[in-house]
């Protein structure tokens, strides 16, 4: 147990290091090498892209191991497969409420607006809906294994609606067209080598982040399922200590 | 299991349901009466516009929110009894005995969709014909492409609001946990369900409505949540 937490730990702590190397590239490859967007993309703003762009991506990552790990769970009820589900979802919510604030703030100088409800922004907002939920089914839970198992049916009904609310918005939308078209920001700026480069370093970085979190985030549950355990096992070793009642007073004569 | 021994059974627990709802009357007319209630309330909302032949900006608009309002009314008083439907099962433990029944879990989710499904079919005959009466809707031919939408619709919503009233059910916070967990789920309906009714609403031909994909994104939605709700509400339940 011991060697193989000490093991784990270290490859987490080179996980660690590589995050913290790639983003610090990823900044200088953002803000020094790329250049400026023309005005029609936001100029300086666009520099958002570099960020909100992979934020989206890690944030669909960690639900679509939700949705695995869930399903993983259901079938083995393995408590592994639990926590990687959780540790996902926590880092994915935080990553999709990421996405949502820095969305709005590259659109509201580039579109005039905060918010269009167009497919990709409705449905994203469906998903960070959805995924606090999933996250509150587990904080409202007291039983830990229940807990699980309901977030589990949550990680996967929320799942499958994805393509459907995709979909759907985004015929709604289609067929209601006001005020300006939503395009895609990297189809059609024009990205050239520099830019490139800063994009795909900064993925790079958001997806290594994303995975020395997680790591930490399940060596952390691993930690508090041990603190529980010891807590229990202390408990049964001394069984007098809990109990209330003072020896030579039987439990009878106090009612 | 002999299909007829699946499908008696499970016909028996939805009767059983419909028959305490029946002596009891916790459920649905308190859910009736708050239907009409807020349908009363949102009437206030809707703007008097001068009649026209033609549909103009405005009426266009006008059927839109008309469309909201129902389904809003729809939408809420079905979840406030989806959320009963397991709460009588613990207020006895009779959920224990519930479980016991010798019948697929598959069977028991059908059971309580089914008596929800009435509840929800209850609930909106009183509350189509209040609207349209508020409104002063009149929906000429569209009586029977209604209903078929609204049998789209309850499918889907009874399916998705059954499972997540019995995960909501073994929560700490379980009236307002429910409309967090179904009504992101359920965009794709109410959207689907605002479209072709404001359709209806404004008179439109019902090949025109069929052709617009919305009876589609209706159908899949039923077909994948009765599937995996079937599938995952023992696993809510154990």
């Amino acid at each position: 147990m011991s060697s193989q937490g000490a093991a784990r730990r270290s490859y987490s702590d080179v996980l660690g290091l590589a995050a913290w190397a790639s983003v610090a590239v990823a900044l200088y490859l953002v803000f020094f090498v790329a250049r400026e967007a023309d005005i029609s993309m936001g100029g300086q703003l666009q520099r958002i892209f570099y960020f909100h762009v992979p934020a989206a991506w890690i944030s669909y990552l960690s639900f679509a191991i939700v949705f695995l790990a869930s399903i993983a769970y259901l079938r083995t009820a393995s408590r592994r497969w639990d926590l990687l589900a959780h540790s996902a979802a926590e880092i994915g919510v935080v990553f999709c409420t990421l996405v949502l604030i820095t969305g709005p703030i590259w659109a509201r100088p580039v579109w005039g607006t905060w918010w269009q409800w167009d497919a990709r922004l409705t449905s994203t907002l469906v998903l960070w809906l959805t995924y606090v939920g999933y996250l509150f089914i587990r904080n409202l839970t007291t039983d830990g294994a229940r807990a699980g198992r309901l977030a589990a049916v949550i990680g996967i009904t929320g799942f499958v609606d994805v393509p459907i609310v995709h979909f759907s918005v985004q015929w709604w939308r289609t067929l209601h067209p006001s005020g300006p078209t939503v395009s895609n920001p990297a189809a059609d700026s024009g990205l050239g080598g520099a830019e490139l480069a800063a994009f795909f370093a900064s993925l790079a970085a958001f997806t290594l982040l994303f995975a020395w979190l997680l790591s930490l985030r399940t060596r952390l549950g691993r930690l508090a399922d041990r603190v529980d355990s010891l807590a229990v096992a202390t408990e049964s070793r001394n069984p007098a200590e809990p109990q209330r009642v003072p020896a030579g007073n039987p439990v009878g004569e106090a009612t | 299991m002999r299909p007829s021994g699946f499908l008696a059974k499970t016909s028996a627990l939805a009767i059983k349901d419909l028959r305490v709802e029946l002596r009891g009357r916790d459920t649905l007319p308190p859910m009736l009466a708050f239907a009409f209630t807020v349908a009363l309330v949102l009437a206030f909302a809707v703007p008097e516009l001068p009649a026209t032949a033609r549909p103009t900006k405005l009426t266009v608009a006008l059927a839109y929110v008309e469309a909201g309002f129902l389904w809003i009314t729809v939408l809420f008083a079905g979840l406030i009894g989806f959320a009963r439907t397991f709460e009588v099962e613990r207020e006895e433990g009779a959920i224990d005995a519930l479980l016991l029944a010798p019948v697929d879990r598959s069977g028991l989710f059908i059971a309580k969709a089914a008596a929800n499904l009435v509840f929800v079919a209850c609930v909106e005959a009183v509350v189509v014909p209040s609207l349209a009466l508020f409104f002063a809707i009149d929906l000429g031919a569209g009586w029977l492409p209604l209903l078929g939408v609204i049998v789209l619709v309850d499918l889907g919503f009874v399916a998705a609001g059954t499972l997540f009233a019995a995960v909501a059910a073994q929560t700490r916070s379980r009236e307002l946990l429910l409309p967090l967990l179904a009504l992101p789920t359920l965009v794709p309906v109410f959207i689907a369900a605002i479209e072709l009714t404001a359709d209806l609403f404004l008179g439109a031909a019902f090949d025109d409505m069929a052709g617009r994909g919305w009876f589609a994104i209706l159908l899949a939605f039923d077909v994948i949540y009765g599937v995996v709700a079937a599938l995952t509400f023992e696993l809510a339940l154990d």
